[in-house]
């Protein structure tokens, strides 16, 4: 430690010193040691046994709180005790204050150095907590908030939280991530202390009463079950669950389980996911889809049009298609049924020709072998008949006469009576008289 | 457009979509199908408004801000 020059003191004050703060805290850390060693007993909270060479915790009743810690040596000792000195266990530690005095680069702290432990039994607190969490769900508290409706696109969304805190920029990121912009209502509260309750009611009776809020965020980053207990608050619980609006919450990490995440509508465990679930669409996307419906309908409506004009144009040229097609059908038959006829009179004459053939061979075998010589015989008949034939005799200048009514004239005599008569020449006949008398 | 003011984004994308299928289906006539694609269009057209209410860029106010603001709006804007 390097001296240091003392400087002179604040005129008019009469307190000793100015003292060197080192010096001074290791005075205090020395006062803090000759006290009494106690005992005291409360409620484990923020039970932080880590890997450090002491573990630490707060000692809490409903009136206030003293920082605990203890050498991990002697918390090891206690063996499987110390495995119930756990956040809500009623425990009572023997020990005293205890002052480390920081150093440069080390912050000081005060805390109850802890020698002892005995396990009581389960803290009030916890116990108070959980005694309001059956009353409230015996009242039916957690259920109206979940049976609100929750729009999926608001305009507008309140959000508590504290105002420097990280979940402002994780509310903020989350909601952008949705690509979502809208209108953030900020409502500030402290988020820890006993303020943080009233204040924090008061800020969702306010947003709650702007009918533009459509959903309200509750949102706070870790911390330890004593710094979330403002949400645990029965008036603040009552007041989210008959809220008009609903409450997305987001408190402390997801093992941390407040009573605000029992009434509430909703319950996320990081604050961006208490955003994303705010707005349940996602906009970007939502805007693809509704882009993707508007070109369906103009498809289906431009379709419906197009198809049933087509169908009506078709229709229109159909009677005329009919025709033509009839027609061609009927040339078609007319060309089959010639081409058959032909066919037909082929085939026909095609059997005549056989037949005939088979006729002329069966006239020719039904002659047989003495058809020529009766051919012969007929010849000389016929020669010989013709030699008596009238018209022969004629021929050679010959006449024959009747008496015009067929009877042949053979005799003068005859001719004479019959006075009247008929001369049949070669080439004609000839009516003639006959003049002559006996 | 009376029909389509009483929609929430909810509502109206769950009819867009029962329009749709009811189009895809092929069981719409002509007069229907008309009628589906006028509606179906006024619909998207209410959601796209939506879409763009919540897509000019976050704005952020604080209660007391929001609260002033609304007390200057004249009444029958309210």
């Amino acid at each position: 430690m390097t001296e240091q020059a003392r400087p002179e003191g604040i005129p008019g004050v009469g307190f000793q010193g100015p003292y060197a703060v080192g010096v001074y805290a290791k005075t205090l850390q020395e006062r803090m040691r000759e006290r009494a060693r106690v005992q005291l007993f409360g409620e484990v909270f923020n039970m932080r046994r880590g890997r450090g060479a002491k573990v630490y915790f707060e000692l809490r009743d409903g009136d206030g709180a003293v920082p605990c810690s203890m050498w991990r040596t002697d918390f090891e000792k206690l063996g499987p005790a110390a495995d119930a000195v756990v956040d809500g266990a009623q425990i009572v530690v023997a020990g005293g204050p205890d002052y480390y005095p920081g150093s440069r680069t080390s912050s000081p702290s005060f805390s109850f150095q802890v020698t002892g432990v005995r396990v009581a039994g389960e803290g009030d607190l916890l116990a108070q907590l959980d005694r309001l969490r059956k009353a409230l769900a015996a009242e039916g508290l957690f259920e109206p908030q979940k049976a609100l409706h929750r729009p999926v696109l608001p305009h507008t969304i309140g959000v508590v939280t504290g105002e420097g805190g990280k979940a402002r920029d994780d509310v903020l990121a989350g909601l952008r991530r949705r690509g979502w912009g809208g209108r953030v209502v900020w409502a500030f509260a402290p988020v820890q202390d006993r303020h943080a309750a009233p204040r924090i009611t008061q800020a969702l009776q306010d947003l709650a009463a702007i009918d533009e809020v459509e959903a309200i965020i509750v949102a706070r980053g870790g911390g330890s079950l004593a710094d979330l207990f403002a949400f645990c608050d029965e008036t603040l619980c009552r007041t989210v669950a008959l809220l008009r609006v609903p409450v997305i919450a987001s408190v402390g990490h997801h093992t941390d389980r407040t009573l605000i995440d029992d009434v509430a509508a909703v319950s996320c465990s990081t604050p961006t996911h208490a955003a994303e679930s705010a707005v349940p669409l996602h906009c970007t996307e939502a805007r693809a889809a509704v882009a993707r419906c508007a070109a369906s309908l103009q498809r289906h409506g431009r379709h419906a049009v197009v198809v049933r004009a087509r169908a009506l144009a078709q229709l229109s040229r159909a009677p005329a298609e009919h025709v033509a097609r009839h027609r061609g059908r009927l040339h078609q038959w007319l060309r089959e049924i010639r081409a058959a006829g032909r066919r037909g009179c082929e085939r026909r004459r095609g059997d005549i020709r056989t037949r005939a053939v088979v006729l002329e061979r069966k006239v020719g075998a039904a002659g047989g072998p003495d058809a020529e010589a009766r051919r012969a015989r007929l010849d000389s008949l016929a020669a010989a008949i013709g030699a008596h034939d009238p018209e022969r005799v004629i021929a050679r200048g010959y006449a024959v006469v009747d008496d015009r009514e067929g009877n042949l004239i053979t005799t003068a005599e005859a001719a004479r009576q019959a006075r009247d008569v008929r001369l049949f020449f070669a080439d004609a006949d000839v009516n003639a008289t006959i003049s002559e008398t006996e | 457009m009376n029909e389509t003011t009483q929609h929430t984004y909810e509502t109206a994308t769950a009819r867009i979509e029962e329009v749709i299928r009811r189009l895809d289906s092929g069981e719409a006539g002509l007069r229907e199908t008309l009628d589906l694609c006028k509606e179906g269009r006024e619909l998207v057209e209410f959601c796209a408004g939506e879409l763009d209410a919540v897509g000019q860029g976050l704005e952020e106010l604080k209660l007391d801000e929001l609260v002033a603001r609304l007390e200057q709006r004249p009444p029958e804007a309210q």
